[in-house]
Order: C-alpha cells, then sequence, then structure tokens
C-alpha cells in the first residue's frame, strides 16, 4: 500500500540506531528528512508536528527495536 | 462517566454497528484554522465495535475527504495477508451522546457495504464494553 511518507521513513531507517541508543521507547517527530524532536507521548509529538509544520505530512513512530504489527482478526479489512 | 447505550434489531447479525462522526483532530484542526483553511465538516459513519482489531480503522478515502495527510504509518497483519503498511491519521470520533474520543486511526480498505470505521481495543482500552447479546444491545462507557 502507497504511503506518503516514503522520505520520512527513509529517514527514520537512516538515524534508527542512534535513536534506539539515546530514545528507545519515546516518540520520534520526522518531517522529510529532518528529525524534528523526541517525545515521551506519541500525542505530544503529533501536536507539535501539527504546531510546527501545519496540515502537512509527517511521521510519528515509535523508537523500538522490533516492530509487532498491529493483529487484526476479523476479516472487515481489505487487505 | 461518558456513555452511550445502542439497541439494534438483531445484534447477533449485524454485530455492534454504531452511528459516529469523524472529524479532524484538535491539533489539525487548530493548524487549519492557523493556515486559514475551513475545517471540514464531520462526516457520518457506521462504525463496528470490534475487540478483534488492535486499533481503529477508517475506510480509505474518508482521510482525503476530511482534508488530513498521514502523521504515521502502522505495519498490520490480518488472516490473509501479513506487515501490510498503512498511512495513520489523527481523528476524533463523536460517538451518541457527544461522547468524543480523539486518538489516531489507520486508514484501509475495509470490505462490506456498510461499515465505514472499525473501534478497536486502542480505544476500547479507554472503555469499558457491555454486551447484552440476549437484549440486542450493547453499551460503551468511558
Amino acid at each position: 500500500m502507497p504511503t506518503m511518507l516514503a522520505t520520512e521513513l527513509k529517514t527514520y531507517e537512516q538515524h534508527r540506531n542512534a535513536l534506539l541508543g539515546t530514545a528507545e521507547g519515546k516518540f520520534v517527530l520526522i518531517h522529510g528528512t529532518e528529525v524534528a524532536g523526541v517525545y515521551d507521548t506519541k500525542m505530544d509529538a503529533i501536536a507539535e508536528g501539527y504546531r510546527r509544520f501545519g496540515n502537512v505530512p509527517f511521521l510519528v513512530k515509535q523508537v523500538i527495536k522490533v516492530e509487532v504489527p498491529l493483529q487484526f482478526v476479523s476479516n472487515h479489512l481489505g487487505v | 462517566m461518558p456513555s452511550f447505550t445502542v439497541q439494534l434489531p438483531n445484534l447477533l447479525n449485524s454485530g455492534p454497528l454504531v452511528t459516529v462522526q469523524v472529524a479532524v483532530g484538535s491539533t489539525a484542526e487548530a493548524a487549519m484554522q492557523a493556515a486559514g483553511v475551513p475545517t471540514p465538516s464531520p462526516l457520518p459513519a457506521t462504525a463496528m465495535i470490534d475487540t478483534g482489531a488492535s486499533a481503529s480503522v477508517i475506510r480509505q478515502g474518508v482521510a482525503a475527504q476530511l482534508g488530513l495527510y498521514p502523521i504515521g504509518v502502522s505495519y498490520i497483519t490480518t488472516p490473509s495477508s501479513t506487515n501490510v503498511p498503512c498511512n495513520e491519521y489523527l481523528m476524533r470520533f463523536v460517538f451518541p451522546n457527544q461522547v468524543v474520543y480523539e486518538g489516531t486511526a489507520i486508514e484501509t480498505p475495509l470490505q462490506g457495504q456498510n461499515i465505514d470505521c472499525l473501534i478497536g481495543r486502542d480505544i476500547l482500552a479507554h472503555a469499558v464494553l457491555v454486551y447484552i447479546g440476549y437484549g440486542n444491545q450493547f453499551t460503551l462507557s468511558f
């Protein structure tokens, strides 16, 4: 499924190891190639993203070693 | 405790459905106002309470109708697929009785003709769900 956040995801991967060393478990805010900050909660990071960048695509992602996918056991999702 | 109760003709067949309004989140709304962009009106949506969904979902296209852009990417696993990336949006769900929840929802295609969103365990984590099957009703309290 395509995403508008390909650049931000690439930026995250480039900084992932460093972020794991300093901010594991926290939420990183990324806009384009800029790592804009690290926050304790997801909602704090989202609020700061809208405040700094406005209503544009940006990435808020928890800094974790292993990505665990969200689970859906019913067949409602068309993917 | 804010709550609402839904009475359905046949809860067994339909599942726990509720009509909600989906709207932009408050910080997105503030960003739109700061940019001089009118806030889109909330959209009516049929939601299913889904304890089998670990996150809440909106139907593909809803976010665009609300003028929203993604603020995250989540990977999902379903009975038929694994690790599918999906965009994530800040949303406000307005339930009956003006019960409001604000948080993120992922966007995917939804199968079935009449479901626009799933209320998953991320929202239920803040709630009490009382499912009275023999009475064809359920109550959600926050």
